[in-house]
């Protein structure tokens, strides 16, 4: 026997129809139907081998370049060195041979990046700014077509993991709409665009990040959701406090996150506390979404339709599977501020074909930004993957993060539960001592809170160190 | 051929690989589409995700269309205002009170033309034109339709596509009926796409056409001529092609697929299209007045229902649904012609229920279809059966370019042939003893010989007819 089949979950749910009488097949909108014709297209792109969707690529990236060269101040020179020739068919060679660039030339480059002649097809043109985690904010000009892609993929995400779109969403991130405040929060009818664009969702409750975690405990409890939407640490926490107070949501079917590195232990804590897996994607306000987690396994597919994206290792050189490299990334439909070849700042693990058949490349693990890496007093770099699971476990830790503040010394910054005994404390310390080796000084700081970077992001570790920002 | 380990390119115009046209200027890949090219993709994505839902999901979704049809039609059509009772009005709408509906036939509507039109068609299921008359019983009917009914079979045109992987890229050549008597021998007609449902949102192959009225040896010379990828034309009119090209030693080097529509597929045809022009068969059941009714399933050789687009029931003959193995009267019902509602119309057909597929589409499986009844033959002792001529094995037997077999009376047959020299007496045994060894029974035979035997008014030919008074 087969299990019954929800007629609201994807792939059953049947778009709205926008010709009376015509229920199903629906016959959608002109901006739904657009915004499914890109889905059919994704549904069969990523099968498609990689050779195929790299070709693909290149054929769109050709259309870039062009409208970059021609119009783009900061990359007529560029790539004219590289050798570029829009009459020329692009190829990988020629690819790798354009510079890569970095934040900080987007920074600074922000007037020569902005295309002089946007296609007026392309929509209206509007200013993003990135969170701006690592004190860097940038801001890029983005187009109507960026933003229709960027939906698509949204949706493909909903398609990926067969949401049942008439269940309840709940929404806890900062920055949020007015009026979404604890303890209220906003509830709203549907999940917003793109999703009832094209489908009738279920209703959606959004919360800001402005009260404390045991707030938005209670409110989540309150609001008892299918689908909790938030980023990682903010969903460990979460899992963290439910699991230490009972606090059920019994509901509950997946924690989607988004925004920051997953701490080595989410995964197991939401399972362990809710019962239910946790979906990872891995997007930026400048591109859209990079990569999402594959319907069957932990590991990241890169959204090849929106973006190129390049592992590669200290010397520009693609990584091979299981090698950790750069994240080097290129927008294929953002004509008003094309990004080609841009280190992001954070790095992935590369990872092999993936087994459930997908074409589209595969990240083993998004390890987080290069000032998320310590530096170890011999020269090496390690990324920081603590056992800061059993610390919570152990002691009365409300918030914790560990800062190097020079090449040999590590602050371990705390917010306690309750007041630590020296026990506590001298126990703490031996965590982080035994972990990190005896070549680093360990000192711990007790602090009323601590703040996350403008984006919300939090970071477990961070590394203060000159010129690894 | 491909060493082991070693992945076969894909053709990048071969459908699914095949990118839609852009409307955006710039963006290539993913493409954006226009509007109508959207519609039809996005009609595409839904087909794509039902096919593989469960049975009773699909048949869920066809009775919330059709309570939307059945409650219009109750309102709107004059026809059905009784007919239908209170069948649209009440919160459950099932299959227990579907099947209270009566059949309605053919002759119901050539009688009342008039009173199945909608008095009321929604103005945004835009304009309503003459779909068809098909006449291959000799009974035209007239069925109005509406360019959404249009915008659907564009749909399942281009599903068709998708299911045999067709490259786009390719060159078609069609032979079939032209109702504007255009596209004759020895030039035929030629296009510069496959023809909207493919042309609205992909970039297609040339096309080329040529009248089903040219002779089979100009069909032959047009096609080596033409040198296609894909032929689209009648089962029964490719099979004197196929043995034209085996006996003279003709070859279309090019052709990938042979597609057939229209009529019954004589039993040999499959291994005749294999051996001659080393290629398979895609057959696929429409009719003009609903569309299409089933597709060849991408892995087998039979059919699945094109349950989005109608629903089709085979009954038997005290009008109860068949099981797998089961023959019996085709019955369809429109799901989107809200001009003039087909509910429950018998098309005259008849087929044989399959057993679910395991290819893992949930749509029903049409085993074979085996034509009209007037394509049955009845025996002596009053059994019918659908024959199997095996036309082939006769013409191996005698120098035959075309035949028909028609039953005049119980036990009587008259075998019409049009030949390449007057036949001995001996190949006349040899081909009535041949026939009643195929159809099972010693009928009295009597040859007529033609120089050509007319098709239906629209390219139909029936290899078998029966004119005994069913």
């Amino acid at each position: 026997m087969s299990d019954p089949v929800n007629p609201h979950a994807l792939p059953y749910a049947v778009p709205h129809s926008a010709l009376p009488g015509a229920v199903w097949p629906a016959v959608p909108s002109d901006a739904a139907s657009r915004l499914l014709a890109l889905q059919l297209q994704f549904e069969q792109s990523q099968w498609w081998p990689p050779e195929v969707i790299e070709a693909r690529q290149f054929e769109q990236l050709q259309q870039v370049l062009a409208h970059a060269q021609r119009t783009v101040p900061f990359y007529g020179p560029r790539l004219a060195a590289a050798g570029f020739d829009p009459r020329m068919p692009l190829n990988r060679a020629l690819w790798s041979r354009i510079p890569i660039m970095t934040r900080r030339d987007v920074q600074l480059g922000k007037e020569a990046l902005t295309s002089r002649a946007i296609p007026p097809a392309h929509g209206t043109v509007r200013e993003v700014t990135t969170s701006g985690s690592t004190g860097r904010a940038i801001t890029i000009l983005a187009t109507e077509v960026y933003g229709i892609v960027w939906q698509a993929i949204t949706l493909r995400e909903h398609f990926w993991h067969r949401r049942d779109l008439s269940a309840k969403l709940a929404v806890i991130r900062s920055g949020a709409a007015v009026g979404a405040g604890y303890p209220e929060g906003l509830v709203v009818p549907s999940w917003g665009p793109p999703t009832d664009l094209a489908y009738r969702t279920g209703p959606g409750a959004i919360l800001n990040t402005s009260c404390d975690i045991a707030d938005q405990a209670e409110w989540l409890a309150r609001q008892n959701p299918d689908y909790l939407l938030t980023t990682a640490t903010r969903a460990l926490e979460l899992a963290r406090l439910c699991h230490r107070t009972g606090l059920a949501l019994n509901r509950l079917r997946q924690v989607r996150t988004y925004g920051e590195a997953l701490a080595e232990d989410l995964r197991e804590q939401c399972r362990e506390t809710w019962g239910v897996p946790v979906v990872d994607m891995y997007s930026s306000q400048e591109i859209g979404y990079m990569a999402l987690q594959c319907p069957l396994h932990e590991h990241y597919h890169v959204q090849s339709e929106n973006a190129l994206m390049e592992i590669v290792d200290e010397q520009g050189h693609p990584c091979r599977e299981g090698e950790t490299g750069r994240v080097v990334i290129s927008t294929l439909h953002n004509f008003a501020t094309p990004l080609i070849r841009y280190e992001i700042g954070d790095y992935a693990e590369a990872g092999g074909a993936c087994p459930c058949g997908r074409g589209l490349p595969v990240l083993k693990r998004i390890v987080g930004r290069v000032r998320n890496m310590l530096r170890m007093p011999d020269g090496n770099s390690r990324w920081p993957n603590f056992m800061l699971a059993g610390a919570h476990k152990d002691l009365p830790i409300a918030q914790i993060q560990i800062v190097q503040t020079a090449l040999d010394a590590l602050e371990l910054r705390a917010v306690p539960e309750k007041p630590f005994s020296a026990e506590e404390e001298a126990r703490l310390i031996e965590y982080i001592r035994h972990w990190a080796g005896p070549q680093f000084k360990v000192s711990l700081r007790i602090v009323d809170t601590i703040p996350r970077g403008p984006g919300g992001k939090f970071e477990e570790f961070m590394s203060l160190i000159e010129g690894h920002a | 051929m491909t060493r082991a380990g070693e992945r076969p390119t894909p053709t990048v115009s071969a459908l699914p690989h095949a990118v839609p046209k852009s409307a955006m200027p710039g963006m290539v890949w993913p493409a954006l589409p226009d509007p109508p090219a959207s519609r039809l993709l996005a009609l595409q994505l839904q087909l794509e995700q039902s096919q593989w839902w469960p049975p009773e999901v699909i048949e869920a979704r066809q009775f919330e269309q059709l309570k939307q049809l059945i409650v219009h039609a109750q309102r709107t059509v004059p026809f059905y205002a009784s007919r239908l009772g209170g069948l649209g009005s009440g919160p459950t709408f099932d299959r227990a009170r579907w099947m209270q509906i009566p059949v309605l036939t053919r002759q119901d509507v050539q009688l009342n033309k008039e009173s199945l039109l909608s008095r009321a068609v929604p103005p945004q299921h835009g304009a309503v034109g003459e779909a068809s008359s098909s006449g291959s019983t000799g009974r035209p009917i007239t069925v109005y339709a509406t360019d959404y009914v249009t915008l659907l079979w564009q749909a399942f045109t281009l599903r068709e596509h998708f299911w045999h992987r067709r490259d786009l890229a390719g060159k078609l050549c069609a032979i079939r009926h032209q109702p504007d008597g255009g596209a004759m021998p020895p030039g035929g007609d030629r296009l510069t796409g496959w023809g909207p449902s493919t042309d609205i949102a992909y970039r297609s192959g040339p096309c080329s056409m040529l009248n089903i009225k040219a002779s089979i040896r100009e069909q032959a010379d047009w096609l080596v001529r033409e040198d296609p990828d894909y032929l689209l034309t009648y089962p029964t009119s490719v099979f004197e092609l196929l043995r034209f090209f085996r006996e003279h030693g003709l070859s279309l080097p090019r052709l990938r697929e042979l597609r057939t529509f229209s009529e019954a597929t004589p039993a040999d045809l499959r291994n005749v299209a294999r051996e001659v022009w080393g290629v398979r068969v895609v057959d696929m059941y429409s009719a003009r007045e609903v569309g299409y009714i089933a597709l060849q399933c991408p892995d087998h050789e039979h059919y699945h229902a094109q349950s989005e687009n109608l629903m089709v029931e085979i009954l038997n003959e005290s009008g109860a649904r068949c099981g797998p193995g089961e023959i019996g009267r085709v019955v369809v019902t429109t799901l989107h012609n809200f001009a003039m509602p087909l509910i429950r119309y018998d098309i005259g057909d008849y087929a044989e229920v399959g057993a679910p597929c395991p290819c893992g589409r949930g749509l029903p499986v049409l085993k074979r279809i085996l034509g009209r009844v007037r394509n049955m033959l009845t025996l002596p002792n009053g059994e019918r059966h659908w024959p199997s001529l095996h036309a082939d094995v006769i013409h191996k037997v005698a120098p035959i370019l075309q035949q028909q077999v028609v039953q005049v009376g119980l036990n009587a047959l008259e075998i019409r042939l049009v030949v390449a020299r007057p036949l001995t007496a001996a190949e006349e045994t040899a081909v009535a003893a041949h026939t009643c060894a195929s159809l099972r029974h010693r009928f009295s035979i009597a040859f007529r010989y033609f120089k050509d035997i007319p098709r239906g008014p629209t390219g139909k030919f029936e290899e078998f007819m029966s004119e005994l008074d069913t």
